[in-house]
């Protein structure tokens, strides 16, 4: 089972070294009693212990101190970097930085050997990471290569994804919501229609008149089960298509919540977003997790996380 | 200071190395009774004998605080002195030495130390594949904060077979690199192998060219210099000279310990072709008064060939940049004139987890007590033993000598 690769979380004590990556700026802390260099960011000198550290700005001259080629990924969602080039790196300070080699041939890379840093943008918002390459290549920012970019497109303006294509499914985990459906009432004829087909005929759903009296909502609401399955009728613009498999299996939910009641007469619309993508011996798994919410209303009505296998 | 080496090993039990698949599963708990029931078996000691425990903490399957206690209770004694040891493939050499030195102290006359490293098994709502899951990063934590799930993991730096691999082409940048050096390590201990029946690859011949044309991992090491992982699980007596008086065999006598660690990325390490177990070497020396050349067999904590390689020359059998020029002019199977990894090392016996740095205890014991057998070594005193945690990262020594 694999899924995205592991990205870094900032802490505070480290955000000013991620935020100066993001600006294409090597920012590492310096200390204002003995002078020696820290990385990783800490709170106190490695060197004397003091807690005056400073953040300086340096060039990111660095020497190759060592480096392995792999042959066999060290995590499945590293197999399109292959051979990684996995490197530890000496700046110019004398600190050492855990990192890969890019741009660099096989036969090329020698212990000793001078380096410039590249910053790799990794994410479409600019999320960066610290990467090396020879002092003869060109160095600085690296702009995100978005694996999505060039993929033939359908003619419902969809980016065709091939299930075979890892690279390009981890980058549609981005996150973000699609844009809002369509938008449908759930009335109460609905509500009694469903309540006659699923035999659920509680008066909380079907009668009207008590409801107004009892009801803590002081109207009946429907089935959090209608309000799920009325998702079909909600044509989410989803910005992909996934193309390239034998069979596609509605594997279930991974979750479902129904946190906010949909009273009679409500007006109801959904978005969703993939929230993860992973691969395993039985296939491509999607995880689309699909929120339907009365309009107007921030709190979603239900949240489903939706498990699609591909293979 | 140090000890005086008035404790000694007595009594020693360890499971047949197995593929995970097929080994027995078992409880932790009920490992440590049975293991801990074996070695005072084999010890010729009673269950109340024992007063003093050592154990490790991370992994232990039902618990991950209060084991002592938990262990304590499960086996059914009282102990003065308990501990937990959390250093990777360096625990079983630690495990030791911190019993030795209890019973120094006079705080306890009989410590029982335990590995258990079969796997427990699944409860009925365990799901296997949550398992799989959790052990996706291997010994690297993924913690908030963790200074490796920001800074390594993010770049696929993960697992240990980079790290070791890493080190290997900085000593080949500086020294150079004799591929049929490094393959012979492995080599060599396959044949003694072939004289231990419990080991993983008794039976399986191997060649250098076997070796070298075995698939790369990551440049420059081949599959068949790294240990494979294996089911089983270790437990040793250590106990005061009074009571070793009443041992069924010969004791191994704990004379000399060290144990050094200042990283867990050996890309911190001062100097990466310098391990921390020359330190712990130098110091378990002085300590026993004697010196390499004075060891009839070193059993060597051996992860991949590269920890042999730098294991042999940081301990100071051999002087630094050497190693291989050494490995090819020297005999290194039990047969020969420098008795490295008489078991076959974990590389040909296998590495049952944390457990499997009892391999090269268990096996300096079975020496020093003539319990050999097929590869008994002829007036075999004093041994050297390695143990090695992380990536080069906690390392330790012993020098044990029969009395």
């Amino acid at each position: 089972m694999s899924t995205l690769k592991p990205m870094p979380l900032a802490t505070k004590i480290s955000k000013p070294y991620w935020q100066a990556l993001e600006q294409n700026q090597l920012k590492i802390q310096q200390c204002n009693d003995c002078d020696s260099w820290v990385f990783y960011p800490r709170n106190h000198c490695t060197a004397c212990f003091a807690h005056e550290l400073e953040w300086k700005e340096v060039s990111g001259e660095a020497t190759l101190y060592s480096y392995t080629l792999t042959r066999i990924p060290t995590m499945p969602e590293f197999s399109d970097e292959m051979p990684q080039a996995l490197a530890v790196v000496e700046l110019k300070e004398g600190v050492r930085v855990n990192t890969t080699l890019i741009d660099i041939e096989e036969q090329d890379i020698q212990i000793g050997m001078p380096l410039k840093p590249i910053f790799d943008k990794v994410t479409a918002d600019g999320k960066t990471l610290l990467r090396f390459t020879a002092v003869n290549n060109q160095g600085g920012e690296r702009k995100f290569d978005n694996p999505l970019e060039g993929l033939p497109v359908n003619d419902k303006g969809q980016v065709q994804v091939p299930v075979s294509n890892l690279s390009a499914l981890y980058a549609l985990a981005d996150n973000k919501f699609t844009e809002w459906s369509n938008s449908i009432e759930v009335d109460q004829t609905l509500i009694n229609a469903f309540a006659d087909l699923s035999g659920d005929d509680y008066w909380l759903h079907t009668d009207p008149e008590r409801a107004k009296v009892e009801s803590p909502f002081k109207t009946t609401i429907a089935h959090g089960s209608l309000v799920q399955v009325l998702q079909s009728r909600l044509t989410i613009a989803l910005p992909f298509e996934i193309v390239g498999f034998n069979t596609m299996v509605n594997y279930g939910s991974n979750r479902l919540r129904f946190p906010a009641p949909v009273p009679a007469g409500s007006i109801i619309h959904g978005r969703s977003k993939v929230k993860d993508v992973s691969t395993s011996h039985k296939g491509v798994q999607l995880t689309l997790e699909m929120n339907i919410h009365v309009q107007g209303n921030d709190k979603p009505s239900v949240i489903n996380d939706l498990v699609i296998l591909y293979r | 200071m140090g000890l005086a080496g008035n404790a000694a090993i007595v009594g020693a039990a360890q499971y047949k190395p197995e593929k995970y698949q097929t080994a027995p599963q078992m409880f932790h708990l009920e490992q440590v009774a049975d293991l801990a029931h074996k070695a005072l078996t084999d010890a010729g000691l009673h269950k109340n004998d024992l007063d003093g425990l050592v154990i490790n903490g991370p992994h232990f399957h039902e618990a991950s605080v209060f084991v002592p206690a938990m262990a304590a209770e499960y086996l059914g004694i009282e102990v003065n002195f308990a501990e937990v040891v959390d250093l990777g493939g360096c625990t079983a050499v630690a495990q030791v030495w911190r019993a030795a030195m209890a019973i120094e102290m006079g705080l306890c006359q009989a410590v029982l130390c335990v590995i258990p490293a079969r796997m427990a098994p699944l409860g009925p709502t365990e799901d296997p594949a949550w398992m799989a899951q959790a052990m996706r990063f291997g010994g690297h934590s993924t913690a908030f904060g963790a200074p490796e799930a920001e800074f390594d993991l993010p770049y696929g730096h993960m697992g240990q077979n980079t790290g070791y691999a890493m080190i290997a082409q900085r000593y080949a940048a500086q020294y150079g690199y004799d591929k049929s050096a490094m393959a012979k390590i492995a080599v060599d201990q396959r044949f003694n192998a072939q004289y231990h029946q419990d080991a993983i690859f008794n039976g399986k011949d191997l060649s250098i060219e076997d070796v070298l044309a075995s698939k790369l991992v990551a440049d420059p090491l081949h599959v068949l210099e790294i240990v494979m992982p294996v089911a089983g699980g270790a437990a040793v007596i250590v106990a005061s000279k009074e009571l070793a008086q009443r041992a069924k065999k010969r004791p191994a006598f704990v004379t000399g310990f060290g144990e050094r660690l200042s990283f867990k990325s050996p890309s911190y390490a001062k100097d990466m072709t310098v391990t921390p177990v020359a330190e712990a070497a130098k110091r378990a020396f002085n300590m026993a008064g004697l010196s390499p050349k004075d060891m009839h067999a070193a059993q060597i904590y051996d992860c991949y060939t590269i920890t042999v390689l730098l294991s042999l020359e940081d301990a100071g059998f051999v002087p630094k940049g050497e190693g291989q020029r050494f490995i090819k002019e020297h005999n290194l199977t039990f047969k020969g004139d420098f008795p490295l990894n008489t078991h076959g090392g974990q590389l040909s016996f296998g590495q049952s987890a944390a457990a499997g740095g009892y391999s090269q205890v268990i096996e300096a014991f079975d020496q020093i007590s003539n319990s050999a057998q097929a590869r008994q070594l002829s007036g075999c005193d004093n041994v050297f033993v390695s143990g090695t945690g992380g990536v080069m990262s906690e390392q330790g020594a012993l020098i044990l000598q029969g009395g």
